[in-house]
């Protein structure tokens, strides 16, 4: 890996060198997607500069709706309490979302792409809700057998797909989708009028809440407060780093990813660690769906299931991530601030009209996500702009000899 | 030096970026001095503005106060619901003299919302409260009275030899999801079509999808192979696919909640659930100092609540008189009418 550079003999660009290999290895899991995230927000203010407003005052509305601001201590007075229910609700979000794309990561350091999380959540969220409506058990029991039954069906869901492709080879971007449904039209099912989870109110579609022993407490906030399962959420972070990079499973399931064959090789059973990799994906998407209904839904109604989105973005937050714990964490906050900041609430109905605000957040959105997922985009204009200067300074030193083939 | 030029651009790139974002965080308080005026607050639910249904009128009728009455007001979209607790507790947090929510899956959280704020009025879509706190109102339809007067011109159209029907006497409903104001609806439909002629028979199925136009057109093409020459689309958005069905096929569409004739001339009329004017009319009685909480207002053919939309010219006038006396009963409160499909 020695570069021309190196030998630049004066000391200084050596320093330079340093630090640019450091930014690659060490810092290039942060510095991409951070670049990538920036890049997002230029371009998603070059759609609010086409709409003919400022994207600065768009880019402060957002961040205000985020309830970052809470974090500054010159915030004061009501717009200090406006900002603490801003930042209880990123948080409430980020909750499930950190799950989610652990979900997603998990499967991915095995090799698989796991687009089965939306499926799996509602399957974990559904195991919950029958145990939390149908069982009675003392409160310091209820809400861990509401979890541990989500955690199981949601292994289930995931080890469904993981069973698939280790017998049969079904690839397991076509089960899980598959298996996404299932869990969509089976809950609508079961919570539409006359079905066999729907609740007391004859009229409407939608399950019973969860009994009161059941329900997670609230930790911050008054009004769909900050609930404990945030803490879970943060341990489920611990555990998979630990179970990942500290156990024999989490090294079989990396060899697996890394080169199936090569893992075959050394003695370690593919299809088995396609297996439980899917499965304990599932365990955290359902963990996720848990903690959403024992936090702040407690019930859910059927139209609920047309617009759960938190497994898809989960994707998008593993990828942000960088399928590691840390990474996870950061991401799930910046998407859960981002779709917080840009509900309608956040935006100013003068500058947009409420029909333009939603669209507006959601191209923003969609743009970051885009930037994200294009990641490589942003390796290779770092690997071009190496290679001009390594061009210049070749046609700089004409006795160099055998130019650009270093 | 090249490369070293680069990195300081980049760092002061992203100083400029850090400033700004602490910039943005504490420039706040430009809020308007508390306006003059009463403010009026929608929540949509996860429909959003352009559902062609409820969400989209009851935004007519807050627009409709706007440009008569001089309110100010401001509609938040809900994109999940998540959203439904912030966005009830932003507006009522910002003061504002209404706030009103759409759809009966706010009902709980409203309440919730209501409570916690006893001096903002709300009013709440499609959801009748027992016992509802005293700054809180829910807002319910008879959909069955419309419903019942579409079903009876349906059932006299089913039985004559106009244009677009066939010999055989069969009528049919498509439904969205069994909720119940659907299945007002369509059990005031059903009745409405034995009521006109007792020997008709009335189809009803669920496409479950408010959305998708393709499953209700599938819905409605396996009804008309079935006989019926009019179809009544009970589901928003997707029903347009039933409607569209019934035009390919030649025979009847009736529309629902808005008036839909525009859609061409195989409209028969529209069962229309005015939550416009249900909404204006709670917006008025704030305007006026007349709005109460604490109960259900209940708005029907009598309050201008539901009632058809305009009736195909094909019809003949002495339809048009019976279905008159058909209305002027209901209104007086001589004919019972189903709430539930049996």
């Amino acid at each position: 890996m020695s570069r021309p550079g190196a030998e630049g003999g004066d000391g200084r660009p050596r320093t330079v060198e340093v630090l640019t290999a450091w930014f690659e290895t060490r810092a290039g899991g942060l510095l991409v997607p951070l670049a990538a995230a920036i890049l997002a927000f230029l371009a998603g203010g070059l759609v609010v500069l086409f709409t003919g407003n400022n994207p600065l005052g768009v880019y402060k509305a957002i961040f205000d709706g985020t309830g970052l601001t809470y974090l500054f201590p010159w915030v004061q007075g009501s717009e200090r309490a406006t900002a603490a229910r801003n930042l209880q609700q990123t948080l409430l979000v980020a909750t499930p979302l950190m799950l989610t794309a652990i979900a997603v990561a998990f499967a991915f350091r095995c090799g698989m792409f796991n687009i089965g999380g939306q499926g799996q959540y509602w399957i974990g969220l559904i195991a919950a809700l029958v145990v939390g409506t149908h069982v009675d058990l003392p409160p310091a029991l209820h809400v861990p057998a509401c979890i541990l039954a989500a955690i199981v069906a949601g292994a289930i869901w995931g080890g469904v797909a993981g069973v698939l492709k280790a017998t049969v080879g079904a690839h397991e971007v076509i089960s899980t989708i598959m298996l996404n449904w299932i869990a969509i039209f089976g809950g609508k099912y079961l919570f539409e009028l006359g079905g066999p989870l729907q609740g007391e109110e004859e009229f409407i579609p939608r399950s019973n809440d969860v009994t009161a022993s059941a329900k997670l407490p609230a930790i911050w906030g008054t009004l769909q407060p900050l609930h404990a399962g945030i803490f879970v959420a943060l341990a489920a972070l611990v555990v998979y780093h630990l179970l990942l990079n500290r156990t024999t499973l989490g090294y079989e399931v990396r060899a697996v990813g890394f080169n199936p064959e090569a893992a075959r090789y050394g003695g370690i059973s593919v299809s088995r660690n396609y297996f439980l990799a899917m499965a304990i994906a599932g365990t955290f998407a359902g963990l996720a769906g848990a903690l959403d209904l024992l936090g702040w839904k407690f019930r859910v109604a059927t139209n609920d299931f047309d617009v759960g989105m938190l497994g898809f973005i989960g994707i998008a937050v593993a990828l942000l991530g960088r399928n590691k714990a840390v990474g996870i964490l950061f991401a799930a906050l910046f998407f859960a601030a981002l779709q917080v900041g840009t509900s309608t609430r956040q935006l100013d109905p003068t500058v947009f009209p409420p029909a333009l605000a939603v669209n507006l957040a959601t191209i923003i959105q969609a743009l970051i996500i885009l930037f994200v997922g294009a990641e490589i985009l942003i390796v290779s204009l770092w690997g071009a702009r190496r290679y001009v200067r390594r061009g210049r300074r070749v046609r700089a030193q004409p006795a160099g000899g055998s130019g650009g083939a270093a | 030096m090249n490369r070293s030029g680069w990195l300081v651009r980049m760092t002061v790139f992203g100083v400029v970026l850090a400033l700004a974002a602490v910039a943005a965080g504490c420039g706040g308080g430009d809020e308007g001095g508390g306006g003059e005026g009463i403010r009026v607050g929608l929540v949509t639910d996860i429909g959003g503005l352009d559902d062609k249904s409820f969400n989209m009128l009851a935004n007519q009728g807050l627009e409709r106060a706007r440009d008569e009455l001089g309110v100010e007001i401001r509609v938040l979209q809900s994109q999940s619901d998540a959203d439904y607790v912030p966005n009830l507790s932003t507006l009522a947090e910002e003061g504002y003299d209404l706030v009103i929510s759409v759809g009966f899956l706010m009902g709980e959280v409203t309440e919730q919302v209501a409570k916690e704020y006893p001096d903002t009025n709300f009013a709440i879509i499609d959801y009748a409260y027992e016992s509802p706190p005293s700054n809180l109102q829910g807002l319910v339809f008879k959909e069955q009275e419309t419903g019942y007067l579409a079903g009876y011109l349906a059932g006299l159209m089913t039985t004559s030899d106009l244009e677009r029907t066939n010999p055989e006497a069969v009528v049919s409903t498509v439904g969205g999801q069994k909720i119940p104001p659907v299945d007002r609806f369509i059990a005031g439909f059903q009745a409405g079509a034995k009521a006109a002629n007792p020997d008709v028979e009335t189809l009803n199925a669920y496409s479950q999808d408010f959305v998708d136009q393709a499953k209700c057109k599938e819905v409605a093409l396996d009804q008309i192979s079935k006989g019926s020459d009019v179809v009544f689309q009970v589901a928003g958005g997707c029903g347009l696919g039933a409607l569209d069905a019934a035009n390919e096929r030649g025979v009847w569409g009736i529309g629902v909640d808005a008036d839909q004739s525009h859609l061409g001339e195989h409209i028969l009329t529209s069962a229309m659930k005015r939550v416009d004017q249900a909404v204006f009319a709670t917006i008025e009685a704030v305007v006026n100092g007349e709005f109460t909480g604490g109960g259900v207002t209940v708005f029907g053919l009598a309050e201008d609540g539901v009632g058809l939309g305009e009736i195909s010219p094909v019809v003949p006038q002495e339809m048009l008189d019976q279905v008159d006396d058909v209305r002027q009963q209901i209104v007086d409160g001589e004919i019972e009418i189903p709430e539930t499909v049996s």
